[in-house]
């Protein structure tokens, strides 16, 4: 039989022009001539654009005034005679951070993976780096910068406490996570009346600090809410899903400003004049409401997509309605809306700039402030904001970077 | 087939179903006795996918009772939970959950409904799986499988459950003609075990060996129940006639 049939077609090598610099040149930029003409001519912008850039990051830009700006571009006025009088309370916000690189440490010794291993090293790496900027000593004592070079050891520290002990599982972890945030809170607010740790009002936090404690919180509430009132706008009770319909539909459409104005303005009338009253806890509730309504629209996207034989199959199954919610759709939702969920706690994060308009001093405020407020660096401007874009950007590439990652673990597209 | 308990495990007497206003049920009176294999034939529309759907209550039925395994089919849901512990199904579109793998797909349902624990159910699942052929495929997730491999992965995911009835709806309408066979051997060793089936099917072959019984759907009503000789060699019913000359020819 097998002499008598024809051979079987040997595989052949691609041609030439599909394989190699060349072929993949030939296939994507000059595979025809008006292809060829618009590389040559974006190039070409490209270049002239780059080469603008770098001449005036490197020969034209005075980058003295970020290193003006200093730890107020950090912690804004948390640490100034107004803020704590009599007192140094630098290491307030400095013990804050290494309990976050020690939890990062955490997270790292519980994946064990390359991806959670460089985010931790990178955190504690850049932290402890800040130790060696050449301020002088009166600038930026021993004490300040031993502390930040403690954030080697407290990555090392986190990391070994998640492998061998154990609290090293992720639903203890998450919670350490939540109550690190509290103390972190309570840490930076005080105890008033104490001499040791005097309270410093939430008017003094200011600088990235702010904006990383709003964007924390924000991301960390917002997403349950905003599950809930996905789910909450699905139920068959009328009662719940009209609240979550109101809930959903005021928050999202109503600009973030105008609710920040309101809740300065319009909260405390509902309160005793000497209820006390927290401008950063109002802010946060505000922008956590409002994502959430965001992220509920999301999620809702998400359970929509789901064929409806999944929750017919696990209902078939015997599993109880919330069993089949959380164990079927949720997960299968979330993942196919992730990209979705991502942007929002960009934007989230973006968004806590806002808060300026109440007069909180974030770290756009900071900059800007500091511009104002001292004349020989006007001209500096565009240094001070080309590097407060770059700090965004890093925060915001980072979390495109973890989603990313996170899809590719989960096998989103694939399965 | 071999069974001799004579007891009734489904019984549906005058069920309707209406889906808005059209009357997708008009009337379905049935037993099903404990062991038997049920095929049900019936052209597109003509309510027998509904039919077996209202027996573990995925549709509602509007008038009539269903009373599966001793209980009855209303609104409790208790009852509804109780039915649906004992009665599995496969889908046309195998339904099996993309987000878990094989084995996790199986144990889902023992551990989470039964209270199984993880090894016992995982025991059980490889049982299952070596059954119906592909104990290798258990760390694999759904997509990595053929439609054949998926549909058998659903089969042994209902049987997980211990179900004393089994409903499959048009099980092997959407594989490709090679894999067919493979989900029809499981169905027909299955059936061989003495286990209560419901058969939505085309697959004439499959019921002509395997079925106790035959039942014909037409607009919303049975218009034929017979044996499986009786029912493709001498068909009664005109309508019967013309859907059997359609899908033979």
């Amino acid at each position: 039989m097998a002499a008598q049939s024809a051979p079987a077609a040997e595989p052949l090598p691609p041609p030439r022009s599909e394989v190699g610099v060349i072929g993949w040149l030939h296939a994507n930029l000059f595979n025809t001539w008006y292809n060829g003409v618009l590389t040559v001519i974006s190039l070409a912008a490209l270049f002239l654009a780059l080469g603008f850039a770098l001449k005036w990051a490197f020969m034209s830009a005075d980058w003295i005034v970020v290193v003006k700006l200093g730890g107020r571009f950090i912690i804004g006025p948390y640490n100034t005679e107004v803020a704590c009088p009599g007192q140094n309370c630098f290491w307030r916000p400095q013990v804050s951070l290494l309990m976050v690189i020690f939890l990062t440490g955490m997270a790292w010794g519980l994946s064990g993976n390359r991806t959670a291993r460089n985010i931790a090293l990178l955190f504690a790496g850049v932290a402890s780096a800040f130790a060696f900027l050449p301020y002088s000593l009166e600038a930026m004592g021993w004490d300040v910068r031993l502390l930040l070079l403690a954030n080697l050891p407290a990555v090392a520290a986190g990391w070994a406490v998640s492998r061998y002990t154990p609290l090293g599982n992720g639903v203890r972890i998450a919670l350490l996570g939540g109550l690190v945030f509290l103390l972190i809170l309570a840490l930076l607010r005080g105890l008033p009346g104490t001499p040791w740790l005097p309270s410093v009002s939430v008017i003094y936090w200011g600088g990235l600090m702010l904006n990383l404690i709003l964007a924390v919180s924000g991301i960390t509430l917002s997403l349950p809410i905003g599950i809930a009132l996905a789910l909450g706008r699905r139920s068959e009770l009328p009662v719940v899903k009209a609240l979550c319909v109101a809930f959903i539909e005021v928050f999202r459409g109503v600009p973030l400003i105008t609710l920040l104005f309101m809740s300065q303005v319009l909260v405390p009338l509902a309160f005793p004049e000497d209820f006390p009253q927290n401008s950063l806890f109002r802010a946060g509730v505000v922008i956590t409401l409002f994502s959430s309504a965001y992220m509920a629209e999301n999620v809702r996207g998400g359970l929509q997509s789901l064929h409806f034989g999944q929750a017919e199959a696990a209902r078939a199954l015997g599993l109880a309605g919330w069993q089949t919610t959380l164990l079927i759709s949720l997960p299968q939702a979330l993942r196919n809306v992730i990209p979705a969920i991502v942007g929002q706690f960009i934007g989230l994060f973006k968004d806590t700039s806002l808060v300026y308009i109440i007069g909180m001093l974030d770290m756009v405020a900071i900059g800007r402030t500091f511009i104002q407020g001292n004349p020989e660096f006007l001209v500096n401007a565009r240094e001070t904001f080309v590097f407060l874009a770059l700090v965004f950007w890093i925060f915001t590439y980072g979390m495109s970077y973890i989603s990313g990652k996170v899809e590719e673990h989960l096998g989103v597209g694939q399965r | 087939m071999a069974n001799t308990k004579m007891e009734d495990i489904i019984i549906c007497r005058e069920v309707h179903k209406w889906f808005g206003s059209f009357h997708a049920l008009r009337g379905v009176s049935t037993r099903v006795k404990q062991g038997e294999v049920v095929v049900i034939l019936g052209p597109s529309g003509s309510g027998k996918s509904t039919f077996i759907r209202t027996i573990n209550r995925l549709e509602q039925h509007q008038r009539g009772d269903i009373i599966v395994n001793g209980v009855e089919l209303s609104g409790d849901v208790r009852n509804i939970d109780a039915v649906r512990r004992e009665v599995g199904m496969v889908f046309q579109s195998f339904n099996l959950f993309p987000h878990l793998t094989v084995m996790q797909n199986i144990t889902l349902a023992p551990t989470k409904v039964r209270k199984w624990t993880r090894d016992q159910a995982e025991a059980v699942a490889m049982e299952l799986l070596t059954r119906v052929g592909i104990p290798e495929q258990a760390g694999k997730f759904p997509a990595e499988l053929s439609g054949g491999q998926q549909q058998r992965v659903a089969i042994a995911r209902a049987l997980a459950m211990q179900p004393r009835i089994m409903l499959f709806d048009e099980p092997t309408s959407a594989l490709d003609p090679e894999m067919i066979r493979e989900v029809l051997d499981v169905m027909r060793e299955l059936a061989g075990s003495g286990m209560t089936m419901l058969a939505v099917s085309h697959e004439i072959g499959f019921a002509r060996e395997v079925a106790d019984r035959v039942i014909m759907f037409d607009e919303g009503v049975i218009i034929e129940e017979a044996t499986p000789d009786n029912f493709f060699n001498n068909p009664q019913h005109e309508r019967a006639q013309l859907f059997l000359s359609q899908i033979l020819s």
